[in-house]
């Protein structure tokens, strides 16, 4: 049996070919294209995959997708809805993609590839869960994943046992960390979905101290976190829900300046609001997965989605956490659920 | 006959522009009424009745953000879904 997992139009197209439960081939359409983070109809990488075992899509029996189109185009809707008449510009540009690739996926399948198979569509979160726990060493692990956003989940946990995984409760848009933490990347002057990893390493350069780094109290403003690492982002200042901008004129004023501009000298003051948000973001992340703990007693965990990528935080968790072994899905972003997908389909639903 | 083939391409280019720019206009036409009569009205009406489409006031006197999602395997036709 062939399961063929796609991920695409939002970051980072891949795709992922299962024989029998084992991984043929993966790829990211980035590698043929040469497009970082390249968004488009994977067709190179699915290429590569089915060339790689020398067969034709006939061959295959199941094609994964990685979330619900229906369920994201609803909350794209409720955002429009909410902002009115805010987010005319970002409607114009971007409804016409919704409407020609992102509600048609299974005719774009169908036409582009020339299948006539069954596709299947897995929930955003729940191909992050899939990523991490079903490829994991564990028979039974606590699950958390946090990115930006999915259909409207931005952080969910839950348990994996055996092949089954069961997400217990989560956070929805607009409350992000994965979208705070891009925020303050694009204030910081670099590219969204791209550069966070350049903050993270800023981040060492700025005043870790949180009596006397000066934005740390200025992104307490921004965040509320309760004792069970659960968040609310005070909404005032952001945009990133109407517009193609993401921090709004008050946090500007927080943090007593303008967006930087792209290639701006980088000064102490950049440095100290890196050391900031990556110590809001391990304090989230820290009571998070102690609150996970407590709720599933297990001693493993597994992370996926776009801020299980921050290295920085991931090597404090052992120390700081009960938990006494960690997975963390080598491609925990958009890149590694075209397997998420894949291995769900195999482990879970045909199961 | 060089001239010509010359002519015919920029020709074809021209028009090839002019098709994209009709379209970009026409477009942008159609999707402003869709957003002002389809999601202005309904977003303005349901204002009027005080419903929020999305969380973006603080929540007062909750000890949680967490949200029950229970989100476990489902039979194999609700994967054919698309919500």
């Amino acid at each position: 049996m062939y399961i063929l997992g796609i991920s695409c139009f939002y970051h980072d197209s891949s795709v992922c070919l299962l024989k029998e439960g084992n991984v043929i081939a993966a790829a990211l359409e980035e590698r043929f294209t040469r497009k970082k983070h390249d968004t488009s109809f994977p067709i190179n990488a699915i290429r590569f995959c089915l060339e790689k075992e020398d067969i034709t899509i006939k061959d295959i029996d199941y094609i994964g997708f990685y979330e619900k189109p229906l369920l994201k185009a609803e909350r794209i809707l409720h955002q429009h809805l909410e902002a009115f008449p805010k987010s005319y510009k970002t409607f114009i540009f971007s409804f016409p993609s919704l409407i020609n690739e992102k509600l048609r996926i299974p005719n774009l399948i169908k036409k582009k590839l020339k299948y006539k198979g069954d596709i299947l569509f897995i929930e955003h979160h729940l191909a992050h869960a899939a990523s991490a726990f079903l490829t994991s060493p564990f028979q039974r692990s606590a699950i958390l994943t946090v990115d930006g956003v999915g259909e409207w989940t931005t952080t969910a946990y839950g348990l994996g046992d055996g092949n089954d995984i069961h997400l217990i409760k989560e956070i929805k848009f607009p409350h992000s960390l994965g979208l705070l933490y891009s925020t303050v990347t694009a204030y910081l002057g670099f590219t969204v979905n791209n550069s966070e990893y350049k903050v993270m390493g800023l981040s060492a350069y700025g005043n870790k101290n949180k009596r006397t780094n000066p934005y740390y109290r200025k992104f307490k403003k921004v965040v509320d976190i309760k004792k069970d690492g659960s968040y609310q982002l005070n909404m005032s200042y952001f945009v990133f829900y109407y517009s193609d901008r993401m921090p709004s004129l008050k946090m500007c004023k927080l943090l007593g300046g303008p967006v930087s501009k792209k290639g701006a000298e980088i000064t102490q003051r950049h440095k100290d609001i890196a050391a900031a948000l990556q110590m809001i973001t391990e304090e989230v992340m820290i009571k998070m997965l102690n609150y996970v703990y407590k709720v599933t007693r297990c001693k493993n965990i597994v992370l996926a989605g776009g801020v299980a990528l921050n290295s920085v935080c991931n090597g404090k968790i052992l120390k700081n956490t009960p938990f006494k072994k960690i997975w963390i899905q080598p491609d925990a972003g958009d890149g590694g659920k075209s397997m998420g997908v894949d291995f769900y389909i195999y482990n879970t639903i045909l199961d | 006959m060089k001239n010509l083939k010359l002519f015919l391409i920029s020709f074809k280019k021209g028009f090839l522009s002019l098709n994209r720019f009709i379209t970009k206009i026409t477009n942008c036409i159609l999707l402003s009424i869709v957003y002002f009569f389809g999601i202005g009205l309904t977003s303005i009406i349901a204002k009027i009745f005080k419903k929020h489409f999305l969380k973006l006031k603080k929540s007062k006197n909750t000890k949680t953000y967490w949200i029950n999602l229970d989100l476990k395997k489902k039979s194999i036709e609700d994967y054919y879904r698309q919500f």
